[in-house]
């Protein structure tokens, strides 16, 4: 697909501005009506779904060209996916995402670059990250671990990825060694990557750099391929969407679990479960990547085509994807099944919960509009009565521990496995 | 063009540098197209309208007010907008800035006991609604949904909805008001000029609701409205809509005061002795024809569809099949919806008593199918919170509505068949969507029955498929000139913005519109509002949609 595929998409947009919100329906007050992170910090229509397309067509039609604005409302978005639902609330035959998405990548095709995005980049290419780490320490996180490692040849029923964040951000490498220590006390014969572990490529992918995320999805089905591992776990919202939803595209045939899931089915068979009670009231915010567009790849290839006329529709039917199958119930049973633990929702969640500001390379490029969008999670987690904000995704945990701690908040940020080793 | 230097920098003075923006994408961010949704004109294929100097955010009333005094002293035009839904919310001349209206989006005060709201522009429908039902009240939501900004219904356009029966059209339930003048004046009209709050609209202090928007509004054309009061209305349901269903068929089990239904009848007169009879009890909180809108012969299958998450429009054609569908698509055919609110459950029993009694007089009857429960609380949603409305571009991203039979019940049921035998002549063409003809919606009746229903006829087609566009085009033509004029009917709604835009995207030709005014049946109502205007807006900063007659 090119941008001006796109374009019949851009033509049939309703201009009902439903991108700028939650779906309607589950307006709750006016604190937290809005979906859309980006055009709610920028506030120009232009930044809105809605406002994507119609800057788009005009780059298409060449009736404007690029400007440091033109990159900013392109780039200073954390392609959420909040649009996206909103959008499909009502419309069949539109794909906002992928239409930003797209609009990225012809951005990066044609050098349209952002400075602060490149340093990112290279560390890709040099040093197979998207943090700026040394690739030589990446599998530093699971020393001490008695696990395998799969890149050397030694076979395991399940390989856990510990992506980019978990790699080096050492406060919360805790989590993944606990969620490691948990798989092998159910009896799970898990392998790693340890150092030959390299980034999965969706977060570039997200910033609009598909050459680069095709080469790391290469080297990793490639590795994935030799282990013979039949099954993949991950603790990354991110990594989980690349092998879900993008992997499958070129080529990757295995299962893929987020580790709620993973952890889950292991205690609904009764190698884990829940003893020591936690008093505490939380809420859990649903990471993007996990929720909205963590939802089952389902192959589809085929046309659009018209019936009665003028209804668009395609041929074969075509998946929705429209956040109604994202990962939602087992981080919440989960929690649930805690004793003395009171889990309550913000009110946003699910499907249309509010982005925790660190995807599509904003964290990096813009941190003011990232840290804001993180505070606002943080005001809403509050808004609640909760000691802690749960979630599921290193990028949201490091975004939201940041944003307590600017704000001078006592808010406790926790990834769930941190939760369950506790209760475990 | 573009504005002078030394313009865009007073301008920039005004929001400061991050609220203002020329750069040209940003400003075909805020172009429209001539064959978007509800423009009642065209359509035109590949017409936008004019590109604006600048857009700028103004974030308080007095940011608002420096602004009109600058446009006054240089000469720049002016179009303020806040949801930005249709054509009537964009310039529609060259050397006109745009006023996004959307950082002004407070709820200032709701007063339970006077039951009244006091917003700014950006505040929607549904935000609005959300707020209310917290305090036991609720607000009326214009049909075209509630995504867009109550205050600007309310002050600027026509305003009407499903729940008109019970809580008046949005015009009605304008109170107090805070104006930006075009010479750059502030009014704050109604009891709020007086200084004893927002509670009217009309006085003790300035009245001028009829002269900022009469029965149809001024569409963005005379200054800049900042604030306003809206009558809100009592609520006897939760101080949340219970929400529970997978995305997008969300749905609402209300208390057992709550009664929805769709309805049916046996022909159009009874169909129209129900609305008598229904305003003659005093019943209902919100009728509507709303589902109609996907056409007679679709809607069935549509409504199976968006109850269903795992439905697409691809299962369409194969439902139109199904015995079933077919048989409640010939049951719905002359239907409208229903929502009841009882006070107490005495009278939510009374209520559906009275239904029942006037549904055995009519010969008409419930229809099952629709009031299944998971059915019947999707419906109760969506009339309620007017969250699907975008659903009117399901198909392929096009609609716009025509003929607009407005008036007793009579008038629509009077038309309805011939029109849906001449919509689905043109229909068979090809250009627009085959719906069955007759895709008529519209309200029943305004505040405590009586009065209006409205009847737009939904046209489906596909704006970025030129030959759908333009059959379109052609078939409102024939609506206008033909339909219409063998029937002794002026142009209906397909035309109605046509006097003030033209197929350029840009203001009708002062010629034409003050052709079309003449030959309308009071032209002395635009010669008097040109003179309003001549004094209201003294360096005509406003475009044609404030409709003017010169003297001569």
């Amino acid at each position: 697909m090119s941008l001006q595929d796109y374009q019949v998409e851009m033509e049939r947009c309703s201009q009902c501005s439903y991108c700028w919100w939650i779906p309607l329906d589950q307006i709750k007050s006016l604190r937290f009506a809005r979906g859309c992170p980006s055009v709610t910090f920028n506030h120009f229509n232009s930044y809105s779904a809605r406002g994507k397309y119609a800057v788009a067509l005009s780059l298409l039609k060449g009736k404007s060209q690029y400007t440091p604005q033109v990159l900013d409302i392109v780039y200073k978005c954390q392609t959420c996916g909040s649009c996206d639902i909103a959008c499909k609330v009502c419309r069949y035959n539109l794909e906002p995402l992928e239409t930003i998405l797209e609009l990225r990548a012809k951005l990066v095709e044609d050098g349209q670059l952002l400075p602060a995005h490149l340093p990112i980049i290279e560390s890709l290419s040099q040093e197979y990250n998207m943090v700026q780490g040394p690739h030589a320490e990446r599998g530093k996180w699971a020393e001490g671990l008695s696990v395998k490692n799969i890149s050397e040849g030694q076979e395991a029923e399940v390989v856990f990825f510990a992506g980019c964040k978990y790699s080096y951000d050492e406060s919360l490498q805790k989590n993944i060694r606990s969620a490691i220590t948990l798989i092998q006390k159910a009896g799970v014969d898990i392998g790693v990557m340890a150092q030959n572990e390299t980034c999965c490529g969706g977060r570039a992918y997200q910033m609009g750099y598909r050459k680069e995320f095709k080469s790391c999805a290469d080297k990793i089905i490639k590795t994935l391929e030799k282990s013979k591992t039949k099954k993949i776990v991950t603790s990354c919202a991110d990594c989980y969407h690349s092998f879900k939803r993008l992997y499958p595209k070129i080529g990757l045939d295995i299962e893929v679990l987020h580790t709620v899931e993973y952890i889950e089915s292991l205690s609904m068979e009764g190698k884990i479960s829940y003893k020591n009670p936690i008093d505490m009231t939380v809420t859990y915010h649903d990471p993007c990547h996990l929720g909205r567009l963590g939802e089952p790849y389902i192959p589809w290839s085929g046309a659009e085509k018209k019936v009665r006329n003028q209804i668009v529709v395609y041929e074969p039917k075509k998946p929705r994807n429209n956040g109604a199958l994202g990962i939602y119930d087992p981080p919440r049973r989960m929690l649930q099944s805690i004793p003395g633990l009171n889990l309550v929702e913000m009110e946003r969640n699910r499907e249309y919960a509010w982005c925790c500001g660190a995807g599509g390379g904003v964290r990096e490029a813009y941190p003011e509009f990232s840290q804001w969008t993180a505070s606002e999670r943080v005001e809403e987690a509050k808004s609640t009565g909760a000691e802690a904000i749960v979630s599921a995704c290193p990028w949201c945990e490091r975004n939201l521990i940041d944003a307590v701690s600017g704000m001078g908040e006592k808010l406790k940020v926790y990834d769930i496995i941190e939760l369950i080793s506790l209760a475990t | 063009m573009t504005l002078k230097r030394e313009v865009y920098r007073a301008f920039e003075d005004i929001v400061g540098p991050e609220y203002i923006s020329e750069d040209p994408a940003v400003l075909d961010s805020y172009i429209y197209p001539l064959n978007g949704p509800a423009i009642h004109l065209g359509p035109y294929y590949n017409v936008y309208t004019p590109r604006g100097e600048a857009v700028l955010l103004p974030g308080t009333t007095e940011e608002v007010q420096k602004i009109v005094l600058i446009c006054n002293k240089y000469r720049v035009k002016l179009k303020a907008s806040s949801t930005f839904w249709s054509v009537q919310g964009f310039p529609s001349n060259d050397n006109t800035i745009q006023l996004d209206m959307r950082r002004m989006n407070r709820i200032l005060e709701i007063d339970d006991k006077n039951q009244f709201a006091i917003i700014e522009p950006g505040v929607i429908g549904a935000v609005l609604q959300a707020e209310a039902m917290k305090k036991g009240l609720n607000t009326h939501i214009i049909g075209a949904g509630s995504s867009c900004s109550s205050l600007a219904g309310a002050t600027s356009y026509s305003g009407v909805g499903p729940d008109c029966l019970f809580m008046g059209s949005s015009n009605e339930n304008l109170l107090g008001l805070e104006w930006v003048m075009p010479t750059g004046d502030i009014v704050r009209a109604g009891s709020l000029g007086s200084g004893i709050g927002w509670f009217c609209g009309e006085g003790p202090g300035p009245g001028i609701r009829g002269i900022i928007r009469g029965a149809y509004g001024a569409r963005g054309a005379m200054g800049v409205f900042t604030k306003c009061a809206l009558k809100l209305y009592p609520w006897p349901g939760p101080s949340a809509l219970p929400i529970e269903g997978t995305i997008p068929a969300y749905r609402a089990a209300l208390p057992r005061n709550f009664k929805g239904y769709t309805l049916a009848f046996p022909d159009w007169k009874a169909w129209a002795d129900a609305c008598y009879g229904i305003w003659d009890a005093e019943i209902g909180y919100i009728a509507h024809r709303q589902f109609n809108f996907l056409g007679r012969d679709l809607k069935a299958a549509m409504v199976r569809i968006l109850t269903d998450p795992t439905k697409t429009l691809y299962d369409l054609e194969t439902l139109l099949k199904d015995p079933e569908v077919q048989a409640l698509t010939e049951e719905m055919k002359r239907d409208f919806q229903i929502v009841m609110a009882g006070m107490t459950m005495r009278d939510i029993e009374w209520q559906d008593k009275a239904l029942d009694e006037i549904l055995a007089k009519t010969g008409g009857w419930k229809v099952e199918a629709m009031n299944e429960p998971q059915i019947s609380n999707w419906s109760l949603l969506y009339l309620i919170r007017l969250g699907h409305k975008n659903l009117n571009l399901v198909y392929s991203g096009g609609y716009d509505g025509c003929f607009g039979f407005l008036g007793p019940p009579d008038v629509g049921t009077t038309y309805v068949e011939d029109g849906a035998e001449f919509t689905k002549s043109w229909e068979s063409k090809g250009a627009m969507v085959d719906a069955g003809g007759d895709n008529m919606m519209g309200g029943i009746g305004g505040i405590g029955g009586g009065g209006n229903c409205m009847w737009e006829n939904f046209t489906h087609f596909d704006p970025h498929d030129q030959q759908s566009t333009e059959g379109t085009y052609d078939y409102f033509e024939a609506c206008s000139y033909q339909f219409a004029a063998e029937r002794g009917l002026p142009p209906g709604m397909e035309r109605k913005q046509a006097v003030s835009t033209g197929a350029d995207g840009k203001q009708t030709p002062k010629e034409e519109r003050q052709r079309a005014l003449l030959a309308s049946p009071q032209p002395e109502v635009y010669r008097y509002q040109n003179k309003i205007k001549e004094i209201l807006d003294p360096n005509n900063l406003g475009d044609g949609y404030y409709l003017t007659l010169d003297e001569n």
